[in-house]
């Protein structure tokens, strides 16, 4: 196991630096420079012409990427183009632990709704309960969650005021766990809510699958009473596949999250990747990819690790 | 003082995504109504100290340092931190704020400016000539690494002459000197002399504790989040009657929208297309909305690269072919007035309401294109000249739902007098590397420009800009270029004004662009929010004298 987990590090190294070369060639494509945002007769072209310079941005992108892998080598993000003087980190540090709560609040609230919902749908196939489940996550997937936040925020921030439009907290207002929370629950909901119905759809079909097991039939046939066949038999075996999403939710909560920070006033790294994108903050871009990426392959490490904890069939 | 920097800014509404959330409002607007629902100031009710407002905006500031910021969002929040030595009136007229009053010499080169004695600083510290001296020369220093320099590149010399007084000399005369340069914020010497200028950009002074000599004091600033500021008790003009001010960061326009009628915030600037919801919420008493044009107008540059748009008959008849008004009922519900040059009728003494006009004539516009040599000859709908069709790509950026519009709607104008143009909508950063230097890989652009408060063309529409500069239409008139060369020269304001209305009227007769419209402005507000103040170039106008009822 210890082993398994060292070689898949070691894999994922060489995975990491392909991913910073083709993401550093693709930003590098796209048109334009930072000084677009500044298209102001006062600011001479020779101004911004010393400005590229200063940034080495006319330099080849071999020379620019050696030179910026050099420097994250050193543990060094570089200096925002934007932000005068910010380092990358600090601005990332600022944010990340925002990003973080969010994603792991949404998580959570996923598998806290969704599972208990699979089930009941499974274990009535064919059902009006179930037709509602699957109507109701085919829904979930199909509506864009910019979509679902606007709308919860117009019933339930202005509407019906039970919870706040947007940010962190109350502003003008001392820190309290409760208003941290109050202001958590409406985009942990919405980043969650997409998410929510596949894991709706993945806990269905496998558990609908384990039912038809002949260990359950044993089961049942031993005269254990069928919630705890369900839940005792039944739910361990049928959330094995399940648990290997956990990893695949990550990516689709990394960008969901660009979605939600911006609609909630979320100051996560969702809604500064927005900004320096369109800003093109090019060290501000390739951290934030960078920390994406690693969190990516990080939760598929994790969901490997875990399969094999839950399935003692499985041996690395 | 925003305004200075913002001069000829083109407007960017990048984070404006469109929502279905809008059609909820009704359509059918009226302009007048939200324009009768002020004004609270009549009643002469005593203001009262205290309160905290909520801003919402979309843009987060980068720092406050008037000498090297580049966006408004920074700018705004930098004009309740410091004063610069003149602002301007209502009417955009200079008006002294550090200084007094001053003099200038018959050759208007030596400017002498007599400060106000009871300044000071943030920090307690008193406001003395030499922070002046020492601001103005960071921008002129060697080793300046900010974008202003050129603002200060007219200036010789700075000087105290003593305490309270400043002389500027000038290398030549430059007439926008007083509303340009001299409106720029100054900084404490005696919290930055020991930071070389080299990394004065870098100082964090700029991020974590400026400290100026306006109406508010930094408190602090949370990334992503908010910026707060406090109420400047020793403030030389008297206390802000407001406690704190809180600049909340929200990225989605929508959101801004909903968070105002959650109460979440309490002032907010409008969008035309927001308008109708906004007067909404005026009917249910729970806002006040204000309005006034804006410095800014919005256009169709046509690139006089492209063979097609070298002849002026045809510049002028793309413009006859436009239902102008048409496009202002329809894409912005009314919320707009048609503009036929590039000055601003808010600036009164050089604005020139009498140039040649091209009014929608369908017939004319034909008749233009005919003389210039465009015939359908293949009987498909379209003109040709030699075997070429008269077809060319309308860009504009992605983001601003008015200008997307306006693309659909100048295609079905023109399509009528036999041209077809094809509209592409692109995201910001690579619309502006295509239109401008040295790329100008476009037809025609929908485009709009922020003007400063001095009315000089000549950044925008003397051939000298080709090259490098804004002028990326290729526009050139050897007559006029010499005039707006000149231009800057005259201090004498009559005479100066005179010069610019004829620089108008010519660059009207040859429609480089077909000018649009010019936007009105919006904000919107709590009820509770008295003596709130609106100027066309200056966010939070006169925030010291407004005040929350309880």
């Amino acid at each position: 196991m210890i082993t398994y987990i060292i070689r898949r590090i070691l894999v994922s190294i060489p995975l990491l630096l392909g991913i910073s070369i083709l993401s550093f060639l693709i930003i590098q494509l796209a048109p334009g420079d930072p000084t677009s945002l500044f298209l102001d007769p006062n600011i001479k072209p020779e101004d911004r012409e010393a400005f590229i310079e200063a940034y080495g941005l006319n330099d080849p992108v071999y020379i620019q990427y050696f030179h910026w892998l050099w420097q994250i080598l050193h543990g060094n993000f570089g200096q925002s183009l934007i932000m005068h003087g910010i380092p990358v980190s600090e601005l990332i540090l600022g944010r990340l632990p925002n990003t973080l709560l969010l994603m792991v609040s949404s998580a959570v609230l996923a598998f806290i709704i969704s599972i208990p919902f699979g089930v009941l749908s499974a274990t009535k196939p064919y059902t009006l309960t179930d037709y509602t489940v699957t109507t109701a996550s085919f829904i979930g997937v199909a509506t864009p969650s910019f979509w679902i936040g606007l709308v919860l925020l117009m019933f339930f921030a202005v509407k019906f005021p039970i919870f706040p439009s947007g940010g962190v907290a109350t502003l003008n207002a001392p820190f309290s766990i409760w208003d941290r929370l109050h202001h958590l629950i409406l985009p942990a909901f919405v980043l969650a809510a997409s998410d929510m119905a596949g894991l709706t759809r993945y806990t269905r079909s496998s558990m609908l699958d384990v039912l038809r097991q002949d260990y359950i039939r044993t089961a049942r046939a031993k005269g254990f009473n069928s919630r705890k066949v369900v839940y005792k038999h039944g739910l361990r075996n049928a959330l094995i596949p399940v648990v290997t999403i956990v990893g695949l939710i990550i990516p689709s909560f990394i960008g969901g999250a660009v979605v939600v920070e911006n609609i909630f006033g979320w100051p996560g790294i969702g809604n500064l990747f927005l900004n320096a994108a369109f800003q093109r903050d090019y060290p501000v871009i390739m951290a934030l990819t960078m920390i994406s990426a690693t969190l990516v392959v990080i939760g598929n490490l994790i969901s490997d690790i875990l399969y094999a904890i839950i399935d003692p069939r499985i041996e690395y | 003082m925003r305004a200075f920097r913002k001069w000829h800014r083109i407007i960017v509404f990048i984070f404006i995504v469109a929502l279905v959330l809008s059609g909820c409002s009704q359509k059918n607007a009226t302009t007048d109504t939200y324009k009768q629902t002020d004004e609270t100031s009549g009643n002469t009710e005593k203001p009262k100290d205290g309160g905290n407002l909520i801003i919402g905006t979309s843009g987060s500031p980068t720092l406050f340092n008037p000498y090297y910021s580049e966006d408004t969002a920074s700018s705004d929040i930098e004009g309740m931190i410091f004063n610069g030595l003149v602002t301007v009136d209502e009417n955009l007229n200079p008006v002294g704020d550090l200084a007094k009053n001053w003099d200038i010499s018959d050759d208007g080169l030596t400017y002498t400016f007599h400060l106000k004695d009871n300044v000071k600083w943030q920090d307690g510290q008193p406001f003395t000539a030499d922070d002046v001296v020492f601001s103005y020369s960071i921008p002129m220093n060697k080793d300046y690494t900010g974008p202003r320099a050129s603002d200060f590149e007219k200036i010789k010399e700075v000087k105290a002459l003593d305490e309270h007084t400043v002389q500027v000399t000038l290398k030549q005369p430059f007439a926008p000197f007083l509303t340009s340069t001299a409106g720029y914020g100054i900084l404490p010497k005696h919290l930055l002399q020991d930071v070389p200028i080299k990394e004065l950009d870098k100082a964090s002074f700029n991020t974590k504790q400026p400290i100026g000599t306006g109406p508010y004091k930094f408190v602090e600033w949370k990334d992503g989040q908010y910026v707060k500021l406090e109420a400047n008790k020793d403030y030389y003009e008297g206390r802000p009657h407001i406690d704190t001010v809180t600049i909340k960061f929200i990225p989605d326009a929508n959101a801004i929208l909903t968070q105002f009628q959650a109460g979440d915030i309490d002032y907010m600037a409008l969008q035309s297309t927001d308008l109708a919801t906004g007067e909404q919420l005026v009917k249910q008493g729970k806002a006040k909305i204000k309005t006034t044009p804006s410095l800014s107008y919005t256009f169709i540059g046509y690139n006089q690269l492209n063979p097609l748009f070298k002849d002026k008959k045809v510049r002028q008849a793309l413009t006859h072919a436009l239902d102008r008004e048409k496009i202002i009922q329809a894409v912005m519900n009314g919320d707009g007035k048609i503009a036929n040059t590039p000055g601003s009728p808010l600036e009164k003494w050089a604005y020139n309401p009498d140039v040649p006009t091209f009014d929608y004539d369908v017939d004319k516009a034909k008749k233009l294109l005919a003389e210039a040599g465009w015939k359908d000859t293949d009987g498909d709908g379209i003109l040709d000249k030699k075997g070429k069709k008269f077809s060319f790509v309308i860009k504009t950026n992605q983001g601003n739902k008015v200008r997307e519009q306006i693309a659909q709607v100048v295609q079905q104008m023109w399509k009528e007098v036999g041209i077809e143009a094809k509209p592409k909508i692109q995201e910001w950063s690579s619309f502006i590397k295509d239109v401008t230097a040295p790329t100008w890989n476009f037809d025609a652009c929908i485009l709009g420009w922020a003007l400063g408060v001095d009315p000089d063309p000549s950044d925008i529409f003397s051939s000298k800009e080709i090259a490098q500069g804004l002028n990326f239409v290729h526009y050139k008139n050897p007559e006029l270029d010499k005039l707006m060369a000149e231009n800057t020269k005259i201090t004498d304001r009559e005479q100066r004004g005179e010069m610019i209305k004829e620089i108008q009227a010519g660059i009207a007769e040859d429609q480089p662009y077909t000018f649009l419209y010019y936007d009105n402005d919006h904000i919107m507000y709590n009820p509770k929010l008295q003596n709130v103040q609106q100027h066309p170039s200056i966010a939070y106008y006169k925030i010291k004298d407004w005040w929350i009822k309880q």
